[in-house]
């Protein structure tokens, strides 16, 4: 049998739809930025993270998990790396999908006819911030081990719908069975992600063929290349971090054993999820940080309808400068949450949040609306 | 003039441009390789692993005529010292008179007649056989019997009767020394 007759002898029963429709898009505008290659970043450490994921559960034991990780790190052949792919992979796909995020509110990428390529990565931002939390307290060391006591009791404790999902989700307080439900929710929910991935470079896809490009040039090997070049930038900065800064981000205290009697003097999260968590434990109560940290994603997704400017005009001066201010304004809550609590540290959090609700709900359909005249 | 310098200088960026690309794939399949190899490695049995499937037993300390029981791969294992005198008994049976013959030589390790290493599971109805120490019930031909169905092996783990009709397994080993074993 000919390679021909084979080929149109799968092709016929096995479509192909990415070779009917070009696997790459046929002509784009030249000169994208190197930022443009972004999602494809995050794609490719998505699947690192998977790929590394998926040899550590092979080795975790919900049940002893602070020790597991130790015999991971020390008996696992090849282990510590494994490990260390895992946890700076983290910090570079978090810092890959921080840079998009802010990089289309400065840009104005999320206004029409972007909304939902927007919309979906404000869902793959919510979807990370729970995997990587959720990750964080498989590693059972002494500061996860009590984010994750407060967060049951507060879930477990709630009234009406949210505790029956609080309840549904941990199953009861921390105890001796909720590592093993987390480590499974941490990876059907790291597959969700894949889901939203896709859906949001489909999205892309359909924009890329509507626009009509005024310099056309061909994905392969223009773009192509671009990605790869992008790609050999972000494994170089991966690679000096995870064999230099190991623990970048991380709370040290954390490297030690979990114990119920003992709560660490800082409780500060890994880097990544230290803007939310300041925005959480801004609200006293419980339901009130739950509330405040949905209201934060929130804002963002409504982003594309609190904007008042036309689409693809270009963005003020103004607005810029504030855009500039958010940026100092995220990286404050996240170095006031990597600080043990004080009435300085506190007042400057709220003051934090407040600004960040501030900047969204006011100052950007107020500062868009004028500057669109 | 023009044209052909211009097409020897695009000639020359060419081959340049093969030699790049070469090497950048080159230098890609390397990376990729070092980063997969972890993975792989990963997911092999650790050192403690390794070393249990190639365990190593002292069996200088076995008095004559009794076994000892090692566990190995999930399996028990029986290390026997065979008496001088059923060394001599089982090389004179008659292979005609055996279930599933075989002979002397075949059961033991050449130059170390007097151990025999089988795994001590009966091949009929699976359960471990009797007949390690000399007080136990040891069956007819001075071996092993086992408790389940009766069955009968000799001291060399061969079967001389019962419903099992295969020889008693003999695990991969060898000898390192006169006193040390070491199987896998």
């Amino acid at each position: 049998m000919s390679t021909d007759v084979k080929k149109s002898w799968l092709a016929s029963r096995l479509p192909c739809p990415a070779k009917e429709a070009g696997s790459c898009a046929p002509m784009l505008e030249r000169d994208a930025p190197y930022a443009a290659t972004l999602p494809a970043l995050i794609t490719g450490a998505v699947l690192f993270l998977l790929a590394s994921g998926l040899v550590l559960a092979v080795y975790y034991t919900p049940a002893h998990g602070f020790a597991s990780i130790q015999f991971i790190a020390r008996n696992v052949n090849s282990g510590w790396l494994i490990q260390g792919f895992h946890t700076t992979g983290v910090t570079m796909l978090f810092a890959a999908v921080y840079w998009l995020l802010f990089r289309d509110i400065y840009t104005g990428a999320y206004r029409a006819p972007g909304e939902l390529v927007w919309l979906l990565r404000v869902k793959l931002f919510a979807l990370l911030l729970l995997v990587g939390w959720l990750g964080y307290t498989l590693s059972d060391g002494a500061v996860s081990y009590w984010s994750l006591t407060d967060a049951t009791n507060a879930a477990t404790g709630l009234g009406g719908v949210a505790g029956v999902i609080g309840r549904w989700f941990f199953g009861g307080p921390n105890g001796a069975g909720t590592l093993a439900r987390l480590e499974v929710f941490h990876a059907v929910l790291a597959l969700a992600i894949l889901c939203v991935l896709a859906a949001g470079r489909r999205a892309a896809r359909a924009l890329a063929l509507q626009a009509k490009p005024s310099h056309p040039v061909s994905c392969h090997p223009y773009y192509t290349s671009q990605t790869f070049a992008a790609f050999s930038v972000f494994a170089l900065i991966f690679a000096v971090l995870m064999f230099f800064a190991p623990h970048y981000g991380l709370n040290p205290l954390n490297a030690a054993a979990s114990d119920s009697l003992i709560v660490p003097a800082v409780l500060s999260p890994p880097w990544y999820l230290s803007p939310v968590s300041a925005v959480a434990s801004t609200f006293s109560s419980a339901s009130g940080g739950i509330f405040g940290v949905i209201a934060m994603l929130a804002v963002l997704a409504a982003l594309p309808w609190l904007d008042r400017s036309a689409p693809n005009s270009k963005r003020g001066l103004f607005y810029r400068l504030l855009t500039g201010l958010l940026l100092l304004d995220i990286i404050g809550l996240g170095l006031s949450a990597s600080y043990p609590a004080c009435t300085l540290s506190g007042g400057l959090t709220a003051a934090f949040t407040i600004w960040y609700f501030f900047h969204f709900l006011v100052l950007t359909p107020l500062v868009t609306a004028l500057e669109a005249q | 003039m023009a044209d052909t310098s211009e097409h020897a200088l695009g000639h020359d960026g060419d081959s340049r441009r093969d030699f790049l690309k070469i090497l950048t794939v080159a230098a890609g399949v390397v990376g990729a390789g070092a980063v997969a190899w972890p993975f792989i490695d990963a997911l092999g049995p650790d050192a403690e692993g390794t070393a249990a499937a190639h365990l190593i037993v002292n069996v200088s300390g076995i008095p004559e005529n009794s076994a000892i029981t090692v566990t190995w791969n999930g399996l028990p294992i029986y290390i026997r010292k065979l008496t001088p005198q059923q060394i001599a008994d089982t090389q004179a049976v008659a292979l005609t008179a055996l279930v599933d013959p075989a002979t002397f030589n075949s059961r033991v390790k050449p130059g170390y007649d007097s151990y025999v290493v089988v795994v001590g599971l009966n091949t009929g109805a699976p359960c471990a056989l009797e007949g390690n120490n000399p007080s136990d019930p040891r069956g007819p031909f001075d071996g092993w019997i086992s408790p389940c169905d009766g069955s009968v092996y000799d001291p060399l783990g061969r079967v001389r009767g019962g419903p099992a009709a295969k020889n008693l397994t003999i695990p991969t080993l060898k000898f390192i020394n006169d006193a040390q074993i070491q199987f896998g």
